[in-house]
C-alpha cells in the first residue's frame, strides 16, 4: 500500500503540515498535545522510600462513551495511598485525590467530571487501582467497566442511565491478589463476552522486599512468586464462572502485565498474547473455544530471536504488515528492544524488531502502554507507546537510561517504523495509553497516563489521508461485535477495546484509507457470519449491523 | 642459609674463648626456640668482637628470624660495612629493607643476589614501574601462576600505563593521544558528551590512527545511537580492513539498525579476516538466516556449535537452529534444538 511518502498527496500534506506549523507556532508533528478544559484529574500512586514495585505499576485509562451520546468519555483508574511505614494490604481510598474519575465529554470538547452521579465515587476501600477494561457484557447497549487492582477488582455495570452499580460480588469476577490488566473477549463465540484477567505475581506488604541499600531501587520481578492468570467466562445472565483451571488458562504461571486478544491462526478462535515480566512472553492458542494450549515457544514469541526473554510489559496484537494476519508488539525494558513478532502464517511467528526499525528505536526506551494504530491516515498501522523506566532512579545505576521519557511516535513506512514527532518533548512517566478518535474527525488520538501526574492527551491535528471508522452491532455475536476481523482492502483490523497496557481502547475500528476514497469491506463476525460492504464511502463513521443470517 | 652457616663456621675459627662461649649458647638458645635470649647472646659476641663482620650478620640473622625487620637491619648493615662481599648479608638486609618498607634501599641489595621476586617487588613499590615489570616477568616465568606474582605484575603494569598516560598528557595536553586519553577518562565517568568532544578532537587531528573511532563508536552504542556508530565502525573498518572486530561490530551496528544486507557483508568479512571466532559465526548465521539464507545460517550455528558447546552463544545457537527448522517445516529437528536449548538455560 501507499507509504506515505509514495502517497500522492504527500506533498500538498507536507506544505499543509509546514502551514499548521506557522498558524500553531508549535513542531510539526501528528499531534498536539494538551489537557482539554474540565480534565483534573491526577493519578497518585504515593511513592515511598521504601519503593515497593506496586507504586510503579498503575495508571489505567479507558476510552468509552458511557452515555451513547457519539462522544468518547475517558475514565481513569487510581491507585491509592501508601504510607511510609505501611504493613496491611489495604489502601486507602476514601479521600477524593485517591478516586477514579470518570469525566464525560461534552460536545464543545470539555470534559466534565461525572465520577459522583456516575456513582464510581467508590473504588473500593483498600484496593490500590491499576487497570481498566471495558465492554457491554450484558450486550444491553452501554458499555461497563471492570477496574483492576491489588485486592479485588470490580465490575460496574452500566445502568444505561448515567449511572454505574457496583456488580462485582453477583458476578463473581473480583479475584483476588495483583491483577493488572484485563480485557473483554468471546473466547467460545457463544455471543457473550468473557474476561481475561492478567495477574502480577505473589506480593504483599508482608513479604515484600528491600532491594539495594543507598539507593534503594523497585526489586526485579524475579524476587516474587508467579501466578496464573484468570478467564471468567460469561453465563449470559449476570454471572461469570472462573474457567481458569478447566481452560488451561491456569496451568501456566507467569508475571502477566499486558493482554491482547486476536486470532493468529485464522480457525476463527480468538487466542490470548500474555505480556509476562522478566518470563516467557505467553501465546494462549484457543482450542475450538473449550481450552487453551500455551504455545509461545513453539509459535516463536516466547523469547528474542536470541533466546532471551524480556520483560514484557504492553502488548498489541494487530496486523502492521497488511498481509492480513495478526502481529505482535510487546514493550519492555531499556537495552531489551520492544519486541515485534511477525505473524508468518502456519501459526508461526519470528522475531522482527531489527527489520523493521523497532530495535534503533526502542534499544535505550522502556515502554508500557502501546498500540498499533493508523495515525496519519495512510493505510498503515504506526506504533505509540507510553514510556518510562520503572526505576525512578535509573539514572545512578545507568547513566545512558532515563527515568522520565517522552512518549514514542514511529510511523509505519511500508512496515518499517521511523520516528516521527510525538508532540511533545517533555519526559513524563508514561503508563497506560487508550487509543480512539476522540473528536469523531477520523484521526486518532491518545490519552496517555503519567504514574503520579497528570494525563497527557495527543489530539491528531489531521492531515490529508482518507479513513472509515465503524461502529459494529453484533445481532448474532456479542452486541459490540468484539473480536470481529475486518478488512478493508488489502487493510485488516479486529474489533477489540483490549491490548496496550491497563488501558481500554475506542471500541470502534479504524481504517486510515490513504488516497482511498472509498473501500471495500469483508466483516468476519465472531458467529462466523461474512459481511460484504462494496464500495463503501471513505471519511464517514459507519455504523454496520450483523446479518441476522449467515 | 648456607652461607651463613659458612660465615658461622669461618667465624668459630677467629672467635675469642669468651666469644666463642657466647656464640655457642646463642646457638643452643635459637635450637630451643628461644629468640630473645639467643639475641642477646649474639649480641655480646658482636661487642665482644667489633671488627668480626660475621657476628653482626649472625646477629642480624637472629634478629630476623624474631619478625624485627628494622631492628636487623643496622648489624647487617654494619656487617656489609666490614666486609661488602658478604652476599648472605646482602640478602638478609635486601629483605629486611623491604619489609621494611625501604623499597629503594633494598634495591641494590637485591640486585646482588639476583632476587627477581624480590627485586621486582621493591622496584615498584620505588616507582621503577618498567624495570619491575621486566623482575616480575621474569619470576613469573620460574613460578607461573604464583598469585602474588600475577598481583604485583599487575600493579605494576597498571601504575605504569597511569604514570606513562599521565606524562603525555603533561607534555602533548594538545595531542591526539592527549585527547583520546581524556575521551577515554570521561566515557569511564559516563560523561558521554565530554567523551564524544575529546574523541571527535582526537579524530581530527589524526583521524586516520586506528582505534580512536572504535571508542567513538562505543560511545554511540551505548547511547543506543546506532547511526552514528555505523558510521565511525565504517570507517575504523576501512582502515583497519585485517581487524575483525572493527568489521564484527560494524555488522553488529548494521544489523541493529535492520541493514540485512549491509551487516551480512560486514560479518563475512570479519568471518574471513578472523575465521573460527564464535560471536562472529553466531551474529553471522542470524543474520544469514534473516537474509532468507537458512542453509547458510544453519552452516555457521553447526560450525559454532563444534567449537563452543556449552556457552550462552551455544545455547542461543541452539535456539535459532530450532526457529530455523520450524519455519521450514522439520518439526522433530526444531523440537530436539529446543530441547538443547532447554538444557543449556537449565544448565546455568
Amino acid at each position: 500500500m501507499l507509504s506515505l511518502k509514495r502517497d500522492p498527496m504527500f506533498k500538498v500534506r507536507a506544505i499543509a503540515g509546514v502551514f499548521a506549523l506557522f498558524a500553531a507556532g508549535a513542531g510539526a508533528g501528528i499531534f498536539d498535545v494538551a489537557l482539554p478544559a474540565g480534565i483534573a484529574f491526577r493519578h497518585e500512586n504515593s511513592p515511598t522510600p521504601r519503593k515497593h514495585l506496586i507504586e510503579a505499576m498503575g495508571g489505567g485509562v479507558a476510552l468509552l462513551d458511557y452515555n451513547n451520546d457519539g462522544l468518547l468519555d475517558i475514565f481513569f483508574v487510581n491507585s491509592g495511598q501508601i504510607t511510609a511505614t505501611q504493613q496491611t494490604n489495604t489502601f486507602a481510598r476514601a479521600n477524593e485525590r485517591y478516586w477514579n474519575r470518570l469525566y464525560r465529554q461534552n460536545r464543545d470538547g470539555s470534559y466534565t467530571d461525572v465520577t459522583t452521579a456516575a456513582g464510581l465515587s467508590n473504588a473500593g476501600d483498600g484496593n490500590y487501582g491499576m487497570g481498566a477494561a471495558t465492554a457491554d457484557y450484558d450486550n444491553d447497549g452501554f458499555p461497563d467497566l471492570y477496574v483492576t487492582s491489588y485486592g479485588h477488582n470490580i465490575l460496574y455495570h452500566n445502568n444505561g442511565n448515567g449511572t454505574f452499580t457496583d456488580v462485582t460480588s453477583k458476578a463473581g469476577v473480583a479475584t483476588s491478589g495483583w491483577s493488572v490488566s484485563a480485557g473483554f473477549f468471546d473466547y467460545d463465540n457463544d455471543g457473550k463476552l468473557d474476561l481475561f484477567v492478567t495477574r502480577y505475581m505473589e506480593w504483599d506488604f508482608a513479604h515484600s522486599k528491600s532491594c539495594g541499600t543507598s539507593p534503594r531501587f523497585y526489586c526485579s520481578p524475579a524476587e516474587f512468586p508467579a501466578v496464573s492468570n484468570v478467564l471468567f467466562r460469561n453465563n449470559g445472565n449476570g454471572t461469570f464462572e472462573d474457567v481458569s483451571t478447566r481452560t488451561g488458562i491456569a496451568a501456566k504461571k507467569g508475571k502477566a502485565l499486558g493482554v491482547a486478544f486476536a486470532d493468529y491462526d485464522a480457525d476463527g478462535f480468538p487466542d490470548i498474547v500474555v505480556a509476562n515480566d522478566g518470563m516467557e512472553q505467553l501465546l494462549f492458542h484457543n482450542d475450538a473455544g473449550k481450552t487453551f494450549t500455551e504455545r509461545g515457544l513453539e509459535a516463536g514469541i516466547a523469547l528474542t530471536d536470541d533466546g532471551k526473554r524480556i520483560s514484557g510489559m504492553g502488548v498489541d496484537f494487530r496486523d502492521f504488515d497488511n498481509d492480513g494476519d495478526p502481529d505482535i508488539v510487546i514493550t519492555d525494558l531499556a537495552r531489551q528492544n520492544y519486541a515485534l513478532y511477525r505473524n508468518d502464517g502456519h501459526g508461526l511467528f519470528s522475531y522482527r524488531s531489527m527489520q523493521t526499525g523497532i530495535t534503533a528505536l526502542t534499544n535505550l526506551n522502556s515502554g508500557w502502554g502501546i498500540g498499533f494504530v493508523d495515525f496519519d491516515n495512510d493505510g498503515w498501522k504506526d506504533l505509540f507507546a507510553a514510556q518510562s523506566h520503572v526505576m525512578d532512579n535509573v539514572e545512578g545505576l545507568d547513566a545512558s537510561l532515563h527515568y522520565l521519557e517522552p512518549p514514542l511516535l514511529a510511523l509505519n513506512h511500508v512496515g518499517r517504523f521511523e520516528r516521527a514527532e510525538s508532540g511533545t518533548t517533555v519526559a513524563s512517566a508514561g503508563r497506560g495509553a487508550a487509543f480512539g478518535d476522540m473528536d469523531n474527525d477520523g484521526w486518532m488520538d491518545v490519552v496517555m497516563t503519567v504514574l503520579g501526574g497528570k494525563p497527557q492527551i495527543f489530539h491528531n491535528r489531521k492531515g490529508n489521508g482518507h479513513w472509515l471508522t465503524l461502529k459494529l452491532r453484533g445481532t448474532r455475536s456479542n452486541r459490540d461485535g468484539q473480536g470481529a476481523i475486518i478488512s478493508a482492502g488489502t487493510r485488516h483490523e479486529i474489533a477489540t477495546t483490549a491490548g496496550s497496557y491497563v488501558s481500554a481502547n475506542d471500541p470502534r475500528v479504524h481504517f486510515g484509507l490513504g488516497s482511498d476514497t472509498k473501500a471495500d469491506i469483508e466483516i468476519l463476525w465472531p458467529s462466523g457470519t461474512k459481511q460484504k460492504l462494496n464500495a463503501v464511502a471513505a471519511d464517514q463513521i459507519l455504523t454496520v449491523t450483523e446479518p441476522e443470517a449467515r | 642459609m648456607h652461607g651463613i652457616l659458612l660465615i658461622l663456621v669461618l667465624a668459630f675459627q677467629n672467635l675469642t674463648p669468651e666469644a666463642l662461649k657466647h656464640a655457642e649458647a646463642g646457638m643452643d638458645l635459637q635450637k630451643q626456640g628461644k629468640q630473645n635470649e639467643a639475641i642477646a647472646e649474639f649480641r655480646k659476641v658482636a661487642e665482644l668482637m667489633p671488627e668480626l663482620a660475621a657476628a653482626h650478620v649472625n646477629l642480624g640473622q637472629a634478629i630476623m628470624q624474631g619478625g624485627d625487620f628494622s631492628g636487623a637491619i643496622p648489624p647487617l648493615k654494619r656487617a656489609l660495612e666490614l666486609n661488602p662481599d658478604l652476599i648472605g648479608a646482602h640478602q638478609m638486609l635486601g629483605y629486611s629493607l623491604l619489609a621494611a618498607g625501604y623499597a629503594a634501599e633494598a634495591i641494590p641489595h637485591l640486585e646482588k643476589i639476583q632476587a627477581v621476586d624480590a627485586l621486582g617487588v621493591a622496584q615498584l613499590k620505588a616507582g621503577r614501574y618498567a624495570e619491575a615489570i621486566g623482575n616480575l616477568q621474569a619470576a613469573l616465568a620460574k613460578r607461573p601462576n604464583d598469585p602474588d606474582l600475577l598481583y604485583y605484575l599487575g600493579r605494576a603494569s597498571g601504575l605504569l600505563s597511569r604514570d606513562t598516560l599521565e606524562t603525555l598528557k603533561t607534555t602533548q595536553p594538545d595531542s591526539a593521544r592527549s585527547h583520546q586519553i581524556l575521551g577515554e577518562t570521561y566515557a569511564i565517568m559516563h560523561n558521554a558528551v565530554g567523551a564524544e568532544k575529546e574523541f571527535m578532537e582526537a579524530i581530527r587531528q589524526r583521524p586516520t590512527t586506528p582505534g580512536i573511532r572504535l571508542e567513538l563508536a562505543e560511545l554511540y552504542v551505548a547511547a543506543g545511537k546506532w547511526d552514528l556508530a555505523e558510521q565511525q565502525f565504517n570507517i575504523e573498518s576501512q582502515l583497519q580492513p585485517g581487524d575483525g572486530e572493527a568489521a564484527y561490530r560494524l555488522g553488529n551496528a548494521q544489523l541493529q539498525q535492520g541493514k540485512i544486507k549491509a551487516a551480512r557483508k560486514a560479518l563475512e568479512h570479519a568471518n574471513t579476516v578472523q575465521p573460527g571466532v564464535p560471536d562472529t559465526l553466531y551474529l553471522l548465521g542470524k543474520v544469514t538466516g534473516l537474509d532468507d539464507d537458512p542453509v547458510t545460517a544453519e552452516k555457521l550455528w553447526r560450525e559454532l556449535l563444534t567449537l563452543d558447546k556449552d556457552s550462552n552463544l551455544a545455547a542461543q545457537a541452539h535456539f535459532g537452529l530450532a526457529n530455523l527448522y520450524r519455519q521450514g517445516g522439520k518439526t522433530a529437528q526444531a523440537d530436539a534444538e529446543l530441547k538443547e536449548f532447554q538444557r543449556l538455560q537449565k544448565a546455568k
